[in-house]
């Protein structure tokens, strides 16, 4: 292959780790690399398919993680966020956490497109980043402490007020499979085990300051999209709500008229006291503050200040869709003082709002049933709305204490493994992971998400064949989805296309857009199909095809197995896998990835015997 | 040390008042023109004493951040780089969007003083950094400038606003883009929903932003954090929140 140095938008190198020997170097990348696979998730994903063979341990000691923003982090273009891709430890697939802020274009100022991790620390360590300067620093001091602790000091001692950080708590240095890693204090990259595979390197947190700009191939053309594409996300009428609201305006929504707002480990999805959790509420009694990442006109974050009851003067973010569904109307919350709490509970021990959430409802349900006894869980007796027993769960968990925090810490699909009894009948997780705030069968669409995204039960994922190529996009621009992907609609390969061609110098066709998020996609497909992915897998959990829904605007719904198979059988034959959900021989070759020809063969065979 | 004791409010108008009125000589214009419009409700006979100057035909140009309303977006730190570099360029930006405790988003911006202590320090003959006054904006002059052995600019910058260029050692200061700040532009798209921007330019108001002109960005974050999420507590007015030592230099 040639190599090339990239024009534009890349810097063509990415800054290598390795924390078992404390050193650093740079790795050159090739243009074509980015062409191919553009940057973020996408290049974890090439990372991932050419180092790991088949059955990688993730926790192994040269295992990776990749922190990558895309090409567009740094430049003019709205909203840009970043993406960590690694194997999972926590499903064993390939996994990609995104999270907003500022952090990922702060990599890009430093003068590189990537952090790739790799290696084991002997002591905890913390990275401080400042342009091509990197150091190994002594983390004992901070170790064990909470995340917002940990990025105090870390602030402290880069004394750099634009320095960015990237954290674990305790959850993560216990090995927490769910933990995740918090991003400038308020906002998490979770969903995959992040957090556990920071702290299996004994890497407490990173900062990153840059001063450089990012090259850009063809300014003048390069700022006329960009500036189009943003003024989208200023004047577009539907996004005003968002901008007011964040994501918690879907609490109601979703539940008045989506008929999607998951209730009681999902049961119904009608939950009437959603008017004392919900978005209005929130704005009412908690809200203070609105704010964005990086060049975003949305600021869907909002910080506020919990104002009476036990945790009052706690400033903390939220709630969003997805942790005020999980923690709230999930687990039958009705005051919102406590849910906020446990929500910034779970930020300052580096965990996710998401599968904990799906975890303690699980365990609420089980307990209700009887399968579960409160002696199983160190005494403690949760039921639906007991804000303050599943406060104690959480730092349980967190610190995987006593007998509840051992079986909770598990994570909904292995703790239904130990507890047998039909628990499997209330184990809401797709891949073995939990899944997030949406009923499927009020919100169809979801489903796609779900079930074939490439790393399980996730909402990140995008919600139509479409839209899930839209999103493997998105990811690995590291693009929000609210400020572009969702917002563009039907003109996302136009104004992605028309930014790349002029930023980094490329000639790719609107076409292009769509065959790219397809390889990305098929990549990420078979790594997953060598660890024993196929159709098989792509389903969601019974209750969705067994349960109506009792009550609500879409009362009576049901998710049927024909509605998995043709969403299953549309977006096959739209990627070009076969009936197994395994990327055809044929279909490799067109997108490029004749190198993954033999492993797939190899997969096929395994599935045979 | 007794400035510690006293609370977050006094502090800043003992600060304002300091800078503002009890050092006698210059007058910032700000003040000048905000004492006019206070004037203007007063009783005739005060007035008479305020001796408010005639209003200018081309009014002196000001920067104004409405710090509660800034979400840090930091599309002004983008404009202004763009502006001046052609690229996205934060660390050339001449306008700073600073966090404070990674919670609260603190505009740090030229406020234009009219006694500019910056240009007072600044020791070269002719002056390095000159105001321009057309749009009051300061232009530095790159050939004279000493850059980073020197930065006296930045030492007396009440606000700590001025930051050195990485690459050349020298100050970044505000030169109001000719006169259309381009940071405001950029604020006015992006942030006006729903709380309304936060920059304002060629508007003077008085009250909270000129008495940030003294305070420094910490400070203003440690206020601005009272201010946002502990007003009147129980009815009282709390400091939950230390402030930043002030500097002694400075008194």
């Amino acid at each position: 292959m040639t190599m090339t140095t990239p024009k534009g938008g890349c810097f063509g190198k990415i800054l290598e780790i390795d924390l078992s020997k404390q050193t650093y170097k740079t790795r050159e990348v090739p243009d074509e690399i980015y062409q191919k696979a553009i940057g973020g998730n996408g290049l974890g994903a090439y990372f991932a398919t050419t180092e790991y063979k088949a059955h990688k341990d993730p926790l192994a000691e040269d295992a990776f993680m990749f922190i990558g923003p895309g090409p567009l982090n740094g430049t003019y273009c709205v909203s840009t966020r970043m993406s960590i891709a690694h194997m999972s430890p926590y499903t064993g697939l390939i996994s990609h956490a995104e999270t907003g802020a500022h952090f990922g274009n702060e990599i890009k100022w430093a003068g590189w497109d990537g952090i790739y991790i790799k290696g084991r620390s002997k002591k905890p360590v913390w990275l401080s980043i400042v342009d091509d300067k990197v150091e190994f620093k002594d983390a004992a001091k901070v170790w064990g402490k909470t995340t917002e602790e940990t990025h105090e000091m870390i602030m402290k001692e880069m004394k750099d007020p634009y320095a960015r950080t990237a954290v674990i708590g305790p959850a993560g240095e216990n090995q927490v499979p769910f933990s995740c890693v918090i991003v400038e204090r308020f906002r998490a990259a979770a969903r995959s085990g992040t957090g556990m595979l920071m702290g299996n390197k004994k890497l407490k947190g990173l900062a990153v300051r840059g001063t450089k700009a990012v090259p850009v191939a063809d300014n003048g053309k390069f700022m006329e999209m960009a500036n189009y594409a943003k003024k989208l996300a200023v004047e577009k009428e539907a996004w005003q709500g968002i901008k007011r609201w964040g994501t918690a305006g879907l609490l109601e929504q979703n539940n008045y008229f989506t008929g999607s707002l998951i209730t009681k480990n999902y049961q119904t999805t009608w939950y009437p006291d959603i008017v004392k959790i919900g978005g209005e509420e929130a704005g009412r009694k908690f809200w203070k503050r609105h704010v964005a990442c990086n060049h975003c006109p949305v600021h869907c974050l909002k910080l506020g200040v919990i104002r009476e009851g036990k945790y009052k003067g706690l400033i903390a973010e939220g709630p969003e869709y997805e942790s005020g569904g999980l923690l709230g109307s999930n687990l039958g919350m009705t005051d919102l003082n406590t849910e906020l709490a446990m929500i910034e509970a779970c930020d300052a021990y580096g965990i996710d709002n998401i599968s904990t959430g799906g975890v303690l409802g699980f365990a609420t349900e089980l307990v209700e049933k009887g399968i579960l006894k409160p002696a199983d869980l160190d005494g403690l007796k949760p039921k639906w709305g007991d804000g303050e027993t599943y406060m104690e769960l959480i730092r349980k968990i967190c610190y995987k204490e006593g007998k509840a925090g051992k079986l909770l810490a598990k994570g909904v699909k292995k703790m239904a493994a130990q507890i047998g009894k039909g628990a499997e009948a209330y184990a809401m997780q797709v891949k073995g992971k939990e899944l997030a705030a949406h009923d499927p069968r009020g919100d169809k669409a979801r489903a796609y998400s779900y079930c074939l995204g490439s790393c399980g039960g996730d909402h990140h994922e995008g919600a139509s064949t479409r839209a899930l190529i839209i999103f493997a996009m998105l990811n690995s621009l590291s693009l929000c989805s609210f400020a572009s992907g969702l917002l563009w609609g039907g003109e996302n390969a136009k104004i992605t296309v028309g930014m790349l061609n002029p930023l980094c110098g490329w000639s790719m066709k609107e076409d292009d857009y769509w065959t790219t998020g397809k390889r990305i996609m098929t990549m990420e497909r078979v790594f997953n199909v060598r660890e024993g992915v196929s159709r098989k897998d792509d389903g969601l959990p019974k209750r969705f095809m067994t349960e109506k829904l009792p009550a609500g605007p879409k009362k009576g719904n049901i998710f049927t197995a024909e509605d998995t198979k043709k969403m299953q059988d549309e977006f096959y034959s739209f990627v070009g896998w076969d009936e197994k959900g395994i990327p055809s021989e044929a279909t490799l070759k067109g997108l490029g990835l004749e190198y993954l020809i033999d492993d797939v063969a190899a997969a096929r065979k395994e599935y045979k015997s | 040390m007794e400035d510690k004791k006293k609370k977050l409010p006094e502090l800043i108008r003992t600060e304002t008042t300091r800078r503002g009125f009890l050092r006698g000589t210059a007058v910032a214009a700000g003040s000048a023109v905000a004492m006019a419009t206070i004037g203007s409700l007063a009783p005739k006979s005060a007035q008479a004493q305020a001796k408010p100057p005639e209003p200018k035909k081309d009014p002196m140009k000001f920067l104004f951040a409405e710090r509660q309303n800034c979400t840090g977006c930091r599309a002004c730190e983008y404009a202004c780089s763009v502006y001046h570099t052609g690229v996205v360029r934060p660390s050339v930006s001449r306008i700073h969007v600073l966090k404070y405790k990674d919670s609260i988003d603190v505009p740090v911006l030229c406020w234009h003083c009219n006694d500019a202590p910056c240009i007072a320090a600044c020791p070269t003959t002719p002056k390095a950094i000159q105001v321009d006054p057309k749009s009051n904006g300061i232009i530095l002059n790159e050939k004279i400038c000493l850059g980073a052995k020197c930065l006296k600019c930045q030492e007396a910058c009440p606000a700590q606003y001025v930051w050195a260029n990485p690459d050349t050692g020298q100050p970044l200061i505000c030169d109001m883009c000719g006169g259309d700040p381009e940071c405001v532009k950029a604020c006015s798209a992006q942030s006006g929903n729903p709380q309304g921007p936060c920059l304002m330019a060629n508007k003077l108001g008085f009250g909270v932003n000129m008495a940030y002109r003294a305070v420094t960005p910490e400070q203003a974050g440690a206020d601005l954090m009272f201010l946002t999420f502990y007003p009147n507590v129980g009815g009282k007015r709390i400091t939950p929140v230390k402030t930043a030592k002030t500097k002694k230099a400075r008194r």
